[in-house]
C-alpha cells in the first residue's frame, strides 16, 4: 500500500504527519501522568521522613514474594507487547495478535495476584489502615500512613492497568479485523507507549513499597 | 532472529538482571536514611524501558523533549518540594498548661 | 483638499461561514470545529464570570460597615471561597486559552483545526460537567475554607462541601490538561508551510508557555485534591500531624500547581497585548525574540517560586530564602515585556480604539500589580503584609486589572473575526475607561488597608478602616457597571452591529487573511508564510496627517 493512498484527517498533511502527531500526543500525556504520580511520590518522601520507624515497620508487613512476581510479570508483559509491535512492523499481524493476547493475559494475572490474593491477605492480616489496624503502639502512626500509601498507590496503578487492558483489548479486536499493516499501525505503538508506562509506574512503586523499608 | 528481536530479548534479560540486583541490594545493611538508594536500579530499569521498549530515540524529535521535560519537572517537584522538609529545624515543644 | 468623504463600505453578508454551517443543536453540541467550541466555551465562562462577580458584589456589600452588612461570618466565608474557586478555575484559568486560543490558534498558524479536535470537544464537556458539580456544591451551601483549601480546616473541621468542590476542580483540571496538550501538539506539528518558530506571532508563544504549565502543573493538583478528599473522608493522616502527617505537605503540593496557575492566567494576556500593541501602533513589535523567550522563561521559572505563598507557614528559613530569590527572578521577564511593549509604541502611529485602551490600561495596572508582587516576595516585608488586603490588592491588580482587561482587549480585537460584526466603538471605549476608573477605585484603597493591617477573609473590621472600605465598595459598583456594559453592547452587535471586513484593523497575522467570520475549514487553500510577524511598514513610511 503506497503512502499516498493512506487516508488521514483533514488537518494533517499526510498519514505520516498524523501518525507522528498521535505518538507525540501520547508522550505528552504520559508526561502529565509522571507529574500525577510524582505528587504521590512526594507524599511518600514526607510520610517516611516524619515516621521512618513505623513506615518501614509497615513495609515489612508486605508480601515480598507476590510483589516481586508481579514485577516480573509486568516487565515480561511489556516485553511481549513490544515484540508484538516489532511483529506488525515486519508485517506479521497474526503474531501481533498473539503477543497482545499474552501481554493482556499477563496483565490480568497481575491484577488477580494483586487484588485477588495480595489485597485479600492484607485485609485478613488487618493491614487496612482503619479501626483494628494490626500494628499498634509507637509504630502505629507510621505503619498506618505506609499502608495508606500502599493501598492508594496500588489502587491508582490498578485503575491505570484496567485502562491499559481495555486499550490492549481494543488493539486485539482491530488487529483481528485486519486493520493493521506495516504501513499503518500507529495505534499499536500508541497503546504500547501507555502499556510500558504503566509498567514503569510499577517499577518505581515496587521498591517504594516492598524494598526500601525492608532490611536485614 | 532479526536484530530487532535480539535487542528486545537482551532488554528483557537486562531488566530482569537489574531487578535481581535491586532485590539483592535491598538486603544490604543500609542506614535507614540511605535505604532509598535501593531505588537506583529501579531508575535504571525505567531508563531501559523508555529507550528500548518505548523507543524514545526513534520517532519525531519532540517526544525526546517531552520525556526530558517530564524528568525535569519531576525533579523540581521532588527536589524543591523536599528542600523545606530537609532543612526544617524541629523545635522540641515544652507543653505547659495553666492549671 | 477635496470635500469627498470616504465612507467605509457596508460589507455584504458572508453567505457561508462556520456559523452558518449547520443550525441544529446537534451541529453545535457535537461539533469538532475549534471555532464553534470556542463560542461554546465563551458562553460558559461568561456565565461563571457573573456567578463569581455576584459573589464579589455581595462581599463588597458586606464590607460597607465595620460589623459586616450580612452579619454572618460563615456566609461571608462561603462567599469569598466561592468567589475564589469560580473566578480561578472557572473563569481566569480557562478564559483566554479556551475562547480566544481555541478560535485563533489554528487560524494564526494556518491550520484547518487543532491537532485533536475530538479531544477539544471532550474538554468542553468536562468543563461543563465540572461547572455543574461546582454549581451543585454552591447551591447546597458552598464551602467556607477559602479557595486555597488549607488543611486542617478542610480535612478536619470545615462543615462545608469540600469534597464536592474538590471533585469539580479535579474535573475542570482534566479539561485544562486536554486543552494544553492540544495546543502544544498543534503548535509543534500543524504550522503552515514557511511558518518557522520565529515567524509565529507572540500570542502563539504565550499560549505554548501557558500550555506547558497546564500540562505539568494540573496533574499535581488532581493528586493533591484526591489526597485531600481521602484525608477528609477517611482521615488517612497524610496531612494530620496527630496521625504522622504534615500539613505543609498539602501547601507544598497545592502551591506547586497554584503558583504556576497564576501564570496560566496572565501569560495568555501577555500574548493578547503583544498582538494588540503592534496592530494599534502600526509598528513591528520591539524585541520580538526577547518577548517570546521571556514567555518561555516565565513558564519555566514559575514552577520554582511556589514557596513564597508559605513564608509564614513554618517552612525552613533556608527554603524561604531560595524561593524569595527565585521570585525576584521571575519578575524580570515580565518587566522586559513591559519595556518592549512601550518600545513598540514609541514612534508608532497610535490609535485609541477600544482594544488599545484596554491594552494601555493593562500595561499600567499590570505594572502596579507586578511591582507590588515584589513587595510581598521580600521575606521581611511579607511577614507584615501576608494575609492582609495588600496581597488581595496585589493579585487583583495583576489578575483583574491585568488579565481581565487583556481578555476584554482580545475579545474586542477579535470580535469582528469571531462574529463578523463590529461592536459599537464609542461604547467600547466608554467601557474600557469605566473599568479602568472603577478598578482603581476598588483596589487601590486595599493596598493602603493592607499596609495598615486589615486582614483578608474577615467579614468585619475595625471602624477606622471604614472610609477606605466604602471607597472600595463604591469602586466595585462602577467596575460592575463597566463589566455589564460589554455584555449589553456586544450582544447588541451580534444582531445590529456593522458587518466586518476580513481585516478591519489592518493588522498582520494569518487570521486576518481569511473572511470574517471564517469558513469552517478556515482557509480555502493552506497559506504559505514568507514574512516575519508584525510586518508593518517602517514608521518613516507612514505619513501622519494632522
Amino acid at each position: 500500500m503506497s503512502e499516498a493512498s493512506l487516508t488521514h484527517e483533514f488537518q494533517y498533511s499526510s498519514a505520516r504527519h498524523q501518525a507522528e502527531t498521535a505518538i507525540s500526543g501520547m508522550w505528552l500525556f504520559l508526561a502529565t501522568e509522571v507529574l500525577f504520580f510524582g505528587a504521590l511520590f512526594l507524599t511518600w518522601i514526607y510520610s517516611r521522613h516524619w515516621n521512618q520507624a513505623g513506615f518501614d515497620a509497615g513495609a515489612q508487613q508486605t508480601e515480598l514474594a507476590i510483589g516481586t512476581i508481579n514485577t516480573v510479570i509486568l516487565v515480561v508483559s511489556s516485553f511481549v507487547y513490544s515484540a508484538g509491535v516489532a511483529f506488525i512492523e515486519a508485517g506479521n499481524s497474526r503474531r501481533l495478535i498473539q503477543c497482545c493476547a499474552v501481554a493482556w493475559a499477563l496483565g490480568v494475572a497481575f491484577l488477580i495476584l494483586k487484588f485477588g490474593i495480595e489485597w485479600r491477605d492484607d485485609f485478613a492480616k488487618h493491614l487496612f489502615p482503619g479501626p483494628g489496624f494490626a500494628v499498634q503502639g509507637p509504630l502505629n502512626g507510621g505503619a498506618r500512613i505506609f499502608f495508606v500509601f500502599y493501598f492508594l498507590g496500588t489502587a491508582l496503578h490498578g485503575l491505570h492497568m484496567v485502562g491499559g487492558l481495555a486499550l490492549v483489548g481494543w488493539i486485539i479486536l482491530r488487529a483481528r479485523r485486519g486493520e493493521f499493516s506495516p504501513a499503518s499501525y500507529t495505534p499499536v505503538i500508541v497503546v504500547g507507549l501507555y502499556w510500558s508506562f504503566v509498567d514503569m509506574v510499577w517499577i518505581v512503586l515496587y521498591p517504594l513499597i516492598y524494598l526500601v523499608g525492608r532490611g536485614p | 532472529m532479526t536484530p530487532r528481536f535480539r535487542r528486545l530479548w537482551l532488554t528483557l534479560v537486562l531488566l530482569l538482571v537489574l531487578l535481581a540486583i535491586e532485590f539483592g541490594v535491598s538486603f544490604l545493611p543500609l542506614d535507614p536514611s540511605a535505604r532509598p538508594l535501593v531505588l537506583i536500579p529501579a531508575a535504571l530499569m525505567v531508563g531501559v524501558v523508555v529507550t528500548m521498549f518505548m523507543e524514545v530515540g526513534r520517532g519525531p524529535e519532540i517526544i525526546r523533549l517531552f520525556a526530558v521535560a517530564a524528568l525535569l519537572w519531576l525533579s523540581i517537584l521532588l527536589g524543591m518540594g523536599s528542600l523545606d522538609l530537609m532543612t526544617r529545624i524541629e523545635y522540641q515543644v515544652q507543653a505547659s498548661y495553666p492549671r | 483638499m477635496s470635500d469627498t468623504v470616504i465612507e467605509a463600505p457596508e460589507f455584504a453578508k458572508v453567505t457561508a461561514s462556520y456559523l452558518t454551517d449547520g443550525f441544529t443543536l446537534r451541529s453545535w453540541l457535537l461539533t469538532t470545529d475549534h471555532k464553534r467550541i470556542a463560542v461554546l466555551y465563551l458562553g460558559t465562562i461568561t456565565i461563571f464570570f457573573f456567578v463569581g462577580g455576584a459573589a464579589a458584589a455581595l462581599m463588597r456589600y458586606n464590607l460597607i460597615v465595620p460589623e459586616g452588612m450580612i452579619g454572618s461570618a460563615e456566609t461571608y466565608n462561603r462567599l469569598f471561597t466561592m468567589h475564589g474557586v469560580v473566578m480561578v478555575w472557572f473563569f481566569l484559568i480557562p478564559a483566554v486559552p479556551v475562547t480566544l486560543g481555541n478560535f485563533i490558534v489554528p487560524l494564526m498558524i494556518g491550520a484547518r483545526d487543532l491537532a485533536f479536535p475530538k479531544l477539544n470537544l471532550i474538554s468542553w464537556y468536562l468543563f461543563v460537567f465540572a461547572g455543574l458539580v461546582a454549581l451543585y456544591s454552591l447551591f447546597v451551601g458552598g464551602v467556607d475554607t477559602g479557595w486555597t483549601f488549607y488543611t486542617p480546616l478542610t480535612s478536619a473541621y470545615s462543615k462545608g462541601h469540600v469534597v464536592a468542590t474538590a471533585v469539580a476542580i479535579i474535573i475542570a483540571g482534566f479539561s485544562s490538561i486536554a486543552t494544553g496538550l492540544n495546543f502544544i501538539v498543534t503548535i509543534h506539528r500543524l504550522r503552515a508551510p514557511g511558518m518557522t518558530w520565529y515567524r509565529m506571532p507572540v500570542f502563539l508563544w504565550s499560549l505554548y508557555a501557558t500550555s506547558v504549565i497546564l500540562v505539568m502543573a494540573t496533574p499535581v493538583l488532581a493528586m493533591t485534591l484526591l489526597l485531600l478528599a481521602f484525608e477528609r473522608i477517611f482521615h488517612i493522616g497524610v496531612f494530620d500531624p496527630a496521625l504522622g502527617g504534615d500539613p505543609l505537605l498539602f501547601q507544598h503540593l497545592f502551591w506547586f500547581y497554584s503558583h504556576p496557575a497564576v501564570y496560566v492566567m496572565i501569560l495568555p494576556g501577555f500574548g493578547v497585548i503583544s498582538e494588540i500593541i503592534p496592530a494599534f501602533s502600526r509598528k513591528r513589535i520591539f524585541g520580538y525574540k526577547f518577548i517570546v523567550w521571556c514567555s518561555i522563561a516565565i513558564g519555566v521559572i514559575s514552577f520554582l517560586v511556589w514557596g513564597h505563598h508559605m513564608f509564614v507557614a513554618g517552612t525552613s528559613l533556608y527554603s524561604a530564602l531560595v524561593f524569595s530569590i527565585l521570585s525576584y527572578m521571575v519578575a524580570v521577564p515580565s518587566a522586559i515585556k513591559v519595556f518592549n511593549w512601550i518600545g513598540t509604541m514609541h514612534k508608532g502611529f497610535i490609535r485609541f480604539d477600544a482594544p488599545m485602551l484596554y491594552a494601555l490600561g493593562f500595561i499600567g495596572l499590570f505594572t502596579m500589580g507586578g511591582l507590588t508582587g515584589l513587595f510581598v516576595a521580600a521575606l521581611a516585608a511579607d511577614v507584615h503584609l501576608t494575609q492582609t488586603y495588600f496581597v488581595v490588592a496585589h493579585f487583583h491588580y495583576v489578575m483583574v486589572g491585568g488579565m481581565v482587561s487583556a481578555f476584554f482587549a482580545g475579545l474586542h480585537f477579535w470580535w469582528p473575526k469571531i462574529t463578523g460584526r463590529m461592536y459599537p466603538e464609542m461604547w467600547g471605549r466608554a467601557g474600557a475607561v469605566i473599568i479602568f476608573i472603577g478598578f482603581n477605585l476598588t483596589f487601590f484603597p486595599q493596598f493602603i488597608l493592607g499596609y495598615l493591617g486589615m486582614p483578608r477573609r474577615y467579614h468585619s473590621y475595625p471602624p477606622e478602616f471604614q472610609v477606605l472600605n466604602v471607597l472600595s465598595s463604591a469602586g466595585a459598583t462602577i467596575l460592575a457597571a463597566g463589566y455589564l456594559l460589554p455584555l449589553g453592547y456586544m450582544t447588541w452587535s451580534l444582531f445590529y452591529g456593522k458587518r466586518a471586513s476580513a481585516n478591519p484593523w489592518g493588522a498582520t497575522g494569518l487570521e486576518w487573511q481569511t473572511s470574517s467570520p471564517p469558513l469552517t475549514e478556515n482557509f480555502v487553500t493552506t497559506p504559505t508564510v514568507t514574512e516575519p510577524p508584525y510586518n508593518y511598514p517602517p514608521p518613516e513610511v507612514v505619513q501622519h496627517h494632522v
